[in-house]
């Protein structure tokens, strides 16, 4: 066979063929910007994709024990940890990794809030960054029914009971969801196809497009960097960096999943396997999602059956829609990082939104319950002991804002705070407390508004 | 920003406000309004917020009812409809209650006396009963219609009173002489075409019963005030059903409505069992000591007996020597057979020993200990033995034989459990651990039935398997505990190599940084 060009190494007959000299030539120049500011918070994407990575792997080994199906998918799993040899770590990397993914992803998303990374040209980074944070939630929900367990049964029929909510199409998109009225063995077959076919393609498509972005346009400087920050090379440094904290997450999920094969024992963080679903066994009292669903349990509940002449739920499914809808399109709301310029008001909406997820998580917790926990004393009790944990957590972010990064702009943070406050420790409800913060924070940043452009007029009219 | 920001806030705005329109209260008629609306001397609502949410939640024709009420004036003042909603009925009830004048009247403070007022706040359990309003409402009488003048006669949509039935009671000396009371519920409760008409498994042949009791002789023939008639035990208002836990013949209460006379001296004074030896008054105290009375109102076990599972209901007597073990027998069946068939039943028989009560007790049956089976204080074996078995010493050693297997038994199954439990926490399957616990604990609770047959053989055969559970557990704890050894091994071998090529990329990285 003759060579139809090119050097005799490998490199020579690859680059004669597919001409990978130029993408060599990319990776050897790409530079990650490198300066005075955290460069921690790059590595967070690295460590979501290796977090997926794993999850692929172990998904893959577990997908050759599993068989889904109603007299099948909990049995498999069973044998798969009981009796397949190393399937209970693998199941148990699995999940862990899953957590974990998870939290890396939610880091990484906050931290390009704040970092302001979205703004030109990134805008359509965030974009695919926030639908790849949506298919992760929805890996999380469709894998969660796959043990086929009670827990898991019964958290999906109450999960996809809310769907009902949707206006007009809700009954019909829970009969698709659900592949009918009820959580059966067709529910279980939709999210499983979900889970292995449907949301990886999808989550591969939009990754690549993901990485495409950041590898095109580069890792965004940071916010200001009047000149082009001292480069770090990408390859090696940056790369053998990113696997070495790789290598250090590998060996926190082996310890992890050694010595806690069935999470931490936290609720909505908690896979031990337990009884087979019975669609005909009473439903769990207080059943709860996993622990990034939490906050939308907790909203759910903070809303009255019936408001406005709407349900409770559909409310609140429109409240969550548009303030997804808000973070979806941040990188055209904000005109000041657009400008490169700092935008106190959006850092301090990560803040309060961080405060908002909180409180509500906390709450779900039911941290700081009595004995009866469904007992409104106790509830009162729950709401005052997260509002006082929201409200140090609050004071401590501020006091970091104030003292190390020089912020001056705290309205949303203290919209939140005094949300907390008002429900918490005053009584008011959770919808009251809330409109009011919302009213005083809109006058505020009004207000605000209103004086930082009478200064501008001023500036401009004596110049 | 600044546009988007005002456009935020005045949805905000309107949203804040829609939440205040929209608490507004449906409208109601302008009289019930009022009194819904009234304030007490201290500028207080008369209806709390409780009274008031309540209201809200009922149903338009409840609200008809309640409406209708206020504008013929029969509820005129606010304290007397707080009074009506503080019961907080269910809308069936709600609805009997508010299509019956004599309720409705007697429940208006301003044109009852304090005498013959029905409110929440009465004693039920002093005289007339009927005064408190819970008790009235919560009659089993009540919610099928039969209310006041269903005894008292009269028609309680009109506002006279007429008391056609009061006519069949006696004129005088109702109080003393009693019997009239068994007849006249028996008017309902006998006739079996009527009451099946509301509960048709309700039994009608109580008063036949009670005949034939000794309570009813006493009552009928005697005619001693002392004895119990229908409402001694089921209440004169408020009478219950017996699956209602405020019943005077709930379960849980069946021992303190007995207990009322049996645990008297003063009105048991006298009293004699059939063999002429006074009815002791200590029953009441040692069954609340009794595992059967621990089980019942400590633990909530339904199932436990009470009073009348031993003695009868409405022809409750003694439990007779030779029916003792066969009321046992009723639940403790596989003990009852055992002693039956074995060589203790007949010496029992031969001393007229009660067979069962005899180890037990009767009303104070205390929890079987294992070491009951042993020498020492508790021994019960080698105490009879030593006194009217004397020429039988192998009884002492199959005792000893007994006790020994069972406490190992015992002690294995409650450390392997916990083990089994840590080593589950871990990750490890410990299904083959869990089936032998299982094996181990059928073949304990066996044994401890099997004492019941004296026989060390039938003993033996039921206590094998359990020793060789002991064995197997023992040795799936072993083989469970190496593999979790194995795996943390694995973990660190793998945590060594992985960190051994960190540090070889971190000494590469070094080196290529300079």
């Amino acid at each position: 066979m003759s060579d139809p060009g090119g050097g005799r190494s490998l490199r020579g007959w690859l680059d004669s063929r597919y001409q990978i000299t130029p993408l060599i030539e990319f990776l050897r120049h790409k530079e990650v910007p490198k300066g005075q500011h955290s460069m921690v918070w790059y590595y967070l994407g690295g460590t979501t994709m290796f977090f997926f990575m794993v999850q692929v792997v172990t998904g893959v080994l577990l997908l050759m024990c599993y068989q889904p199906g109603e007299a099948t998918a909990y049995e498999s799993i069973r044998y798969l940890t009981t009796k397949v040899p190393f399937g209970w770590l693998m199941r148990s990397i699995h999940c862990w990794s899953a957590h974990l993914m998870i939290i890396s992803l939610v880091a990484h998303m906050f931290s390009t809030m704040m970092l302001k990374a979205y703004r030109p040209p990134r805008e359509l980074t965030w974009v695919t960054g926030y639908i790849l944070f949506a298919l992760t939630l929805g890996f999380g929900f469709s894998g969660y029914l796959l043990p086929w367990n009670k827990l898991a049964f019964f958290a999906t029929s109450v999960g996809t009971d809310l769907v009902k909510s949707v206006p007009v199409v809700g009954n019909w998109l829970l009969q698709v969801l659900r592949g009918g009225p009820d959580v059966t063995a067709n529910t279980l077959y939709r999210f499983f196809a979900l889970h292995v076919v449907i949301l990886p393609l999808a989550f591969m498509a939009l990754i690549g497009i993901h990485l495409l972005f950041v590898q095109r346009q580069g890792m965004a400087p940071p916010l200001g960097a009047k000149t082009a920050p001292r480069g770090m090379k990408f390859f090696p440094s940056f790369a053998l960096r990113d696997v070495l904290l790789w290598l250090f997450c590998f060996m926190v999920l082996l310890v992890l999943a050694v010595f806690l094969p069935y999470g931490p024992g936290i609720p909505g963080m908690d896979w031990e396997l337990g009884q087979k679903a019975d669609a005909l066994a009473p439903a769990f009292p207080g059943i709860k999602p996993e622990w990034y669903f939490l906050w939308e349990y907790q909203l759910l509940k903070e809303f009255p059956p019936h408001l406005f002449g709407l349900e409770g739920p559909q409310l609140c499914l429109l409240v969550v829609t548009l303030l997804l809808a808000i973070w979806a399109v941040i990188p055209w709301l904000d005109r000041q990082a657009q400008r490169d310029e700092p935008s106190p008001g959006f850092s301090d909406f990560g803040w309060g939104a961080i405060l908002f997820l909180t409180f509500l998580t906390l709450k779900a917790w039911d941290i700081g319950a009595t004995e009866n926990v469904a007992s409104a004393a106790s509830i009162k009790i729950i709401s005052r002991t997260c509002a006082w944990w929201t409200l140090g957590a609050g004071a401590a972010i501020i006091g970091v804002r104030v003292l190390i990064h020089g912020h001056r702009w705290f309205f949303l943070t203290g919209a939140a705070l005094l949300h907390v406050a008002l429900h918490g420790l005053f009584g008011l409800s959770y919808l009251a407390a809330g409109a009011i913060a919302a009213i005083l924070a809109g006058a505020c940043v009004t207000a605000n508004l209103l004086r930082n452009d009478g200064i501008k007029a001023n500036a401009g009219g004596a110049r | 920003m600044k546009t988007f920001s005002l456009i935020v806030y005045q949805l905000v705005c309107i949203a804040a406000l829609a939440i205040a329109a929209a608490d507004q209260p449906a409208a109601i008629a302008p009289k019930l309004a009022g009194l819904l609306a009234a304030q007490g001397k201290e500028g207080k609502p008369v209806i709390s917020p409780e009274q008031r949410d309540y209201f809200e939640g009922l149903n338009d024709h409840i609200k008809g009812l309640l409406n209708n009420a206020a504008e013929t004036e029969i509820i005129t003042r606010p304290d007397h409809l707080s009074s009506i909603l503080a019961l907080g009925l269910r809308p069936q009830k709600m609805e009997v209650f508010l299509q019956d004048n004599c309720v409705l009247c007697h429940t208006d403070p301003e044109v009852q006396k304090p005498e013959t007022l029905f409110s929440i706040t009465a004693v039920s359990n002093t005289s007339p009963a009927h005064l408190n309003l819970h008790d009235l409402v919560d009659d089993v009488h009540f919610r099928r219609g039969l209310s006041c003048a269903g005894c008292h006669g009269g028609d309680p949509a009109s506002d006279k009173l007429e008391h056609s039935f009061v006519k069949e009671w006696p004129g005088t000396g109702r109080d003393k002489n009693r019997g009239w009371v068994l007849s006249f519920c028996a008017r309902c409760h006998s006739d079996s075409t009527l009451m099946n008409q509301f509960n048709p498994a309700l039994p009608t042949d109580q008063l036949a019963k009670y005949k034939n009791s000794p309570h009813g002789k006493l009552l009928l023939e005697t005619k001693d005030p002392r004895a119990p008639d229908c409402v001694s035990c089921h209440g004169v208002h408020g009478i219950r059903g017996a699956k209602n836990p405020l019943s005077k013949i709930y379960p849980k209460r069946v021992h303190e409505t007995c207990g009322a006379c049996h645990a008297n001296p003063a009105t048991m004074a006298g009293l004699t069992l059939p063999d002429g030896s006074l009815i002791p008054t200590n029953q009441l105290a040692e069954y609340r000591a009794s595992v059967h009375g621990r089980a019942l109102l400590e633990r909530g076990d339904l199932g436990a007996p009470t009073c009348n599972n031993c003695h009868g209901n409405h022809a409750a007597m003694p439990v007779g020597l030779s029916s003792v073990s066969q009321s046992c027998g009723l639940c403790h069946a596989g003990n009852a057979s055992l002693f039956d068939g074995s060589k203790h039943k007949q010496a029992f028989e031969a001393h007229k020993w009660p067979q069962c009560g005899q180890c037990h007790g009767h009303h104070g049956i205390a929890k079987t200990r294992d070491s009951m089976l042993a020498a020492g204080p508790e021994a019960l074996c080698t105490k009879c033995h030593q006194q009217y078995a004397k020429d039988h010493p192998e009884c002492n050693a199959s005792a000893a034989y007994f006790h020994t297997s069972i406490t190992q038994m015992d002690q294995a199954w409650n450390g392997f459990g916990v083990t089994a439990e840590q080593l589950a926490m871990k990750g490890l399957d410990v299904d083959a651990i869990q089936d032998k616990l299982n094996e181990l604990a059928d073949s304990l609770k066996q044994s401890r039935s099997h004492i019941h047959s004296f026989s060390k053989n039938g003993f033996e055969r039921v206590a094998l398997p359990g020793e060789k559970a002991v064995q197997s557990i023992s040795s799936l704890i072993q083989e469970a505990k190496a593999e979790y050894r194995l795996r943390q091994l694995g973990l660190v071998a793998s945590i060594a190599l992985i960190g051994l090529v960190m540090l070889s990329l971190y000494l590469k990285l070094r080196r290529l940084e300079g």
